[in-house]
């Protein structure tokens, strides 16, 4: 018995040492120590022995036994640690192969610059407001100081709706186009709100004109505050802090007399070219400057329209074109790029 | 407006450098858009004198001369023109030159003689349209000279935006009073000097006004024995600088005067008004005339005329007529200085599309204190550039003389509005020097006369602008507004609409922005049922109706994208949709109704393009509604629903309505009708969806409530149904949350199967069940029960099958 122990052991030692692949070891587990296996089948005749040499059997058995689980135990480390050597010797991944998952969407280049115009200024305290892009000749025009025939009409060339389309029960108050401008905004905001007041009004825009440098539709940002002595220094101080915030620590702004029938003193802003940084470029025009800004003291008309009194608040109000800002930010070329969503184009974004 | 630097040196001293004239004009609000130096085409052309010319050896009609350009050697050139002598001083264009016609000189072989450059001809110098031989410069041009300088065409031309509220600045004399100001150099002013005689003007015409509305002043000259020619070079050159074509000396002087004093003026042929009467009255029904232009147009009731006694002559402050028009044959004419109330003439401009010098004046408002010297001066010209005679005397007629208009300024409130305390005594200069005149003054405050040529100032403000663009609005500083009070919280849909941007650009879709206007039929085809609203001036019918869909935008930029190979679109756009309202337009309330939307539209492969990692799939309906559900998502709306819907535009068997919890119908998504696309000329397989995004903003959860993390493992356990395939699996979901409540916690399908061994008409639903209880872990026990009771319910309830 003791000697058929011996022959097991060493068996079991030779063919472990032998075993190098996880399966072959797990065999022999189950061949030499499982339920079933020869250590039992060895055992199973030890009930018929004498107690003493039942014992010390016992004891040889044991150590067998002992000694074989840490034998299988390192050759499955073994048969483990070879695995894995081979599997990590194996074929290189082809790296190169592009990712897996969803490639993100773009944002429309308006869009994102409306969207930052507008944060820039609500770190100023600016609310946004929001109007009809179908609006009334009255807010768009009259109550913006333009009377009819007025010549400055002839810098929107406007697009107007037909009123049988728009199933009006009463005539309305009067004709109804399509917004050549936020500035209409102004006035809505002022109607519905005591001052003081400060806020931006971001939206789309009309004016009938197409060729390389007009799109039919366009944007605005408009801005207006308005509030007890506010003056054209604050007016400056806003729009600089505004174009250095957007464009760029260094760009420097000038700012020009210009009209806009709707304030008085009234300022075009340039901005220092931010292609060339003032020096003249084919972008300036070889002039160091850029056209960006109308902006101005907002008319005492316009807040008699909105029915604030012209003697007790002073206010400031300015335009900006989102596309052209953006063509500047963007470097694009042509405007008309942004109205065709080539697709080719959208992904730059 | 085109300003020649030259001629403003006759009114003004200038700075010295034409730049700086311009920045100072642009910083006092004259902008200036650009320099012309008409000089600058003429580089290369020099002053040649010709020394001698002979008969071309192999050429009849050509001469070889030898010109001297004060160089040490005579150049060789050969020439076409008959015209000069030797001895003459022409213009030679050298080799390299490049003339204003765009000839480029070079050096070469005419018929076998070498010729070394050009001789050249007043036209081919860009200068008049005169081609019959050289032009033959003054005896004293210096040789060699460049032939700008000799012809005297080394003036700049600044081209002037002049803002509508500026009329003013529509002259030279206009301009040089600004750029005085600026200066502070003094103006001077032309002094017409005039020779009358024979007999008075008053006697030769008669000027009658029959609309005093309308027709402010009317004055008028007669000069008689006039003889019509050219006008001399220095006026046609002037003219041509100002953009303005040399006609004849009567012609010229009219157009002279306006661009010097901005006063248009118009001379007659005395001897073709009938009765010598002008009558400035409006149209008679039916009335026509002959425009100068050549055409004939039918005259409304509400155009001004000056006619004659039986007809019209002139449309009033727009364009004069063909019958009394200055010919060759003219010897006595009447020169009409008038002020025409604007808005009659925009109107009228307007009306018969005619923009001229002159309309563009009286649109915006001309000076009336100009029309007496301005014709004083035209009368003073053409006297002296035909020869005629100065009838004694004018004719004016100025019903109602109109008075200076009046502001007051308030010296403190300057500073109030400008932000900077501007002296008093500086207020005083600037308005001083552009023409104001003190007329009262009070505590603080001055009341001063308008310039009449100052129509756009009305007001205090108005001053105030005057002051602060002299002043010069470099020197206003700039300061921050104050502080706030209060922030005003940003409106929720700002930030909403900025996250559904932002969950839609992350499942992969584009944004774009399109027009809000489209083509009637792509409506139409969509079977859109509220009619558009429609544009009475569009630019063209695929902008004429404004969209009540967001569809038509994107399904043109996918069928873009088909033409330029894109093999998978993803696009979505925000922006609103535009219906009728009954109750529009009346006081506050717009007048339509816009709602805002968004809308997407995915097509062809998924994943953006045919990649490795899947086989060519394509995206389908549930790639659309992927994206919404993202952008419910990233908004934190919960318990949104998709419904089966038929929609005209849509797939009757792939489409669905979105509604919030609440019921609220949020739109819809799904494919496109087959019809449709096949209409569009698109491929099949384009699913779209758009929804309202007031209601969905509304819905929207901000900031994110946070839940407690369970404390009790779950147990999870799969069920397979099988069901009729009509049968949706929301049904079905409903049933085991409903049944398993409150252990089962999610039923998340992750297989739907047809096909065998699942007979026809079924399909196979597959669900991961999780159970958790938060009191207690799960038995065993307690979840085959539940899970047992679960499959019975469903079975009953909606015949499914548990799947063997």
């Amino acid at each position: 018995m003791r000697d058929r122990l011996q022959a097991l052991a060493d068996a079991a030692r030779q063919e472990i040492a032998g075993a190098s692949e996880l399966p072959a070891v797990e065999a022999l587990r189950i061949r030499y120590l499982g339920k079933k296996g020869e250590l039992s089948s060895v055992l199973g005749g030890m009930g018929k022995l004498p107690p003493d040499e039942r014992r010390a059997l016992g004891e040889i058995a044991n150590s067998v036994k002992a000694e074989l689980e840490q034998l299988l135990a390192d050759a499955t480390r073994r048969a483990e640690e070879a695995a894995l050597e081979a599997q990590l010797k194996g074929p290189k991944l082809d790296v190169t192969l592009p990712g897996r998952g969803v490639v993100p969407g773009s944002r429309h280049p308006v869009s994102r610059t409306m969207e930052d115009i507008v944060r820039t200024f609500a770190r100023l305290g600016f609310e946004v407001a929001v109007g009809p892009e179908i609006e009334l000749d009255y807010f768009n025009f009259e109550a913006l100081n333009l009377p009819k025939d007025h010549p400055a009409r002839d810098m929107q060339d406007t697009f107007y709706v037909d009123e049988s389309t728009l199933g009006h029960a009463r005539k309305a108050d009067s004709p109804s186009l399509l917004r050549t401008h936020t500035s209409p905004v102004q006035v809505r905001h002022m109607l519905a709100k005591k001052p003081p007041v400060r806020a931006v009004m971001p939206g789309r825009v009309y004016r009938r004109d197409s060729d390389i440098t007009h799109t039919p539709m366009f944007h605005q940002v408009e801005g207006l505050l308005v509030d007890k002595d506010v003056s054209f220094a604050e007016l400056k101080g806003t729009l600089a802090a505004f174009v250095r915030a957007f464009f760029g620590a260094d760009t420097r702004t000038r700012f020009r007399p210009s009209f806009f029938p709707f304030t008085e003193p009234s300022a075009e802003v340039d901005i220092s070219c931010t292609s060339c940084g003032g020096k003249g470029c084919r972008i300036c025009k070889q002039t160091g400057w850029l056209e960006v800004l109308g902006s101005g003291m907002v008319h005492p008309n316009v807040f008699t329209a909105a029915g604030y009194d012209p003697g007790e608040v002073t206010g400031y109000a300015f335009g900006m074109g989102v596309e052209r800002i953006a063509m500047l930010r963007y470097r694009i070329d042509d405007l008309r790029m942004m109205f065709e969503n080539d697709a080719r184009f959208l992904e730059q974004f | 407006m085109k300003i020649s630097v030259k001629w403003l040196g006759d009114y003004v001293a200038l700075p010295p450098s034409v730049d700086e004239l311009a920045r100072k004009l642009t910083a006092a609000g004259l902008e200036i858009e650009g320099v012309e130096r008409p000089g600058e085409g003429l580089r290369g052309v020099v002053v040649a004198q010709i020394r001698e010319s002979v008969q071309h050896p192999n050429a009849d009609k050509l001469s070889v001369t030898q010109v001297d350009i004060g160089g040490s050697a005579m150049l060789q050139v050969v020439c076409g023109a008959k015209n000069y002598k030797v001895g003459d001083r022409v213009p030679l264009a050298t080799a390299g030159a490049k003339l204003p016609n765009g000839m480029e000189i070079k050096q070469a072989a005419l018929r076998g003689v070498e010729s070394f450059g050009m001789l050249c001809s007043a036209k081919e110098l860009g200068l008049t349209e005169d081609s019959s031989g050289l032009l033959i410069l003054p005896p004293d041009a210096k040789l060699g000279a460049p032939v700008a300088e000799a012809l005297g065409l080394d003036d700049s031309v600044l081209e002037v935006n002049v803002t509508p509220n500026r009329p003013d600045a529509l002259s030279h004399l206009g301009v040089a009073r600004e750029v005085g100001v600026v200066t502070g150099a003094a103006l001077k002013l032309p002094q017409p000097k005039l020779a009358e005689s024979g007999t008075p003007a008053s006697e030769r015409v008669k000027v009658r006004i029959e609309d005093a509305t309308r027709c402010t002043r009317y004055a008028a000259r007669v000069v008689e024995n006039v003889t019509i020619r050219p006008s001399p070079t220095w006026m046609q050159e002037r003219l041509k600088s100002c953009g303005v074509r040399a006609i004849n000396n009567v012609v010229d002087v009219t157009n002279y005067v306006l661009l010097e004093y901005g006063q248009p003026l118009h001379a007659f042929d005395l001897d073709k008004l009938a009765g010598q009467e002008i009558v400035v009255r409006t149209a008679g029904r039916g009335e026509k005339m002959h425009t100068l232009d050549g055409k004939e147009r039918a005259l409304d009731p509400d155009d001004l005329l000056i006619c004659d006694r039986d007809r019209p002559q002139a449309i009033a402050g727009v364009m004069g007529g063909g019958d009394s028009e200055v010919s060759q044959g003219t010897t006595r004419i009447v020169l009409e200085s008038a002020h025409f109330v604007g808005s009659s003439v925009r109107r009228t401009a307007k009306r018969h599309a005619l923009h001229t010098e002159a309309s563009h004046r009286f649109e915006r408002g001309t000076d009336l204190d100009a029309v007496i010297p301005a014709v004083d001066r035209a009368a003073q010209l053409i006297a002296e550039l035909s020869g005629g005679t100065v009838a004694p005397g004018r004719v004016d007629v100025y019903p109602e003389p109109k008075a200076a208009r009046r502001v007051t300024l308030r010296y403190g409130r300057v500073e109030r509005v400008l932000g900077v305390a501007v002296a008093e005594a500086e207020c005083r200069r600037i308005l001083g020097a552009l023409g104001f005149k003190a007329v009262e003054e009070g505590t603080g405050q001055t009341t001063y006369d308008v310039p009449r040529a100052r129509v756009d100032v009305e007001r205090e403000e108005d001053l105030m602008e005057e002051v602060a663009r002299v002043y010069g609005y470099d020197n206003i500083p700039a300061r921050l507004p104050r502080g706030l009070d209060t922030l005003v919280p940003e409106p929720a849909s700002s930030e909403a609409e900025r996250r559904l941007r932002h969950a839609l650009s992350g499942a992969g879709l584009n944004e774009v922005v399109n027009y809000s206007f489209v083509a009637p039929k792509s409506l139409e085809v969509l079977g859109a049922k509220d009619a558009p609203i429609a544009l009475v001036n569009p630019l063209s019918v695929e902008q004429s109706v404004m969209r009540t869909s967001l569809l038509p935008g994107l399904l043109e930029n996918l069928s873009r994208s088909v033409r330029h190979q894109v093999e998978s679109v993803g696009l979505y756009e925000t922006g609103r949709a535009y219906y009728r309202d009954a109750q529009g337009g009346q006081g506050m309330r717009p007048a339509a109704r816009e709602v805002p939307r968004v809308a997407g539209l995915l097509w062809g492969l998924r994943g953006g393009g045919r990649s490795w990692t899947q086989k060519d799939a394509r995206m389908d309906f549930y790639d659309a509604k992927g994206a919404v559900e993202a952008l419910l998502h990233e908004l934190h709306v919960t318990g949104a629903t998709f419904s089966s819907a038929e929609r005209p535009a849509y797939h009757p068997r792939s489409c669905a309505q979105v509604a919030l919890a609440d019921g609220t119908v949020l739109g819809h998504v799904g494919e496109i009708h087959p019809r449709v696309t096949k209409a569009l000329g698109l491929p099949e397989g384009v699913f779209v969806f758009e929804l309202d995004t007031e209601p969905l903003y509304s819905a929207s959860r901000l900031v994110a409530e946070s839940q407690p993390l369970p404390k009790y493992p779950a147990v999870l356990r799969d069920l397979a149904v099988v069901v009729p395939v009509e049968l949706a699996n929301e049904e079905v979901r409903r049933v085991i949350l409903e049944v398993g409540a409150p252990l089962v916690e999610d039923a998340l399908v992750f297989d739907v199967y047809t096909g065998k061994p699942i007979p026809e008409g079924k399909k196979n639903l597959a669900y991961a069940l999780r159970y958790r209880s938060a009191e207690r872990t799960l038995t065993d026990v307690e979840v085959t029960t539940a899970h047992q009771r679960i499959i019975t319910e469903v079975n009953q309830r909606l015949g499914a099958a548990l799947r063997a």
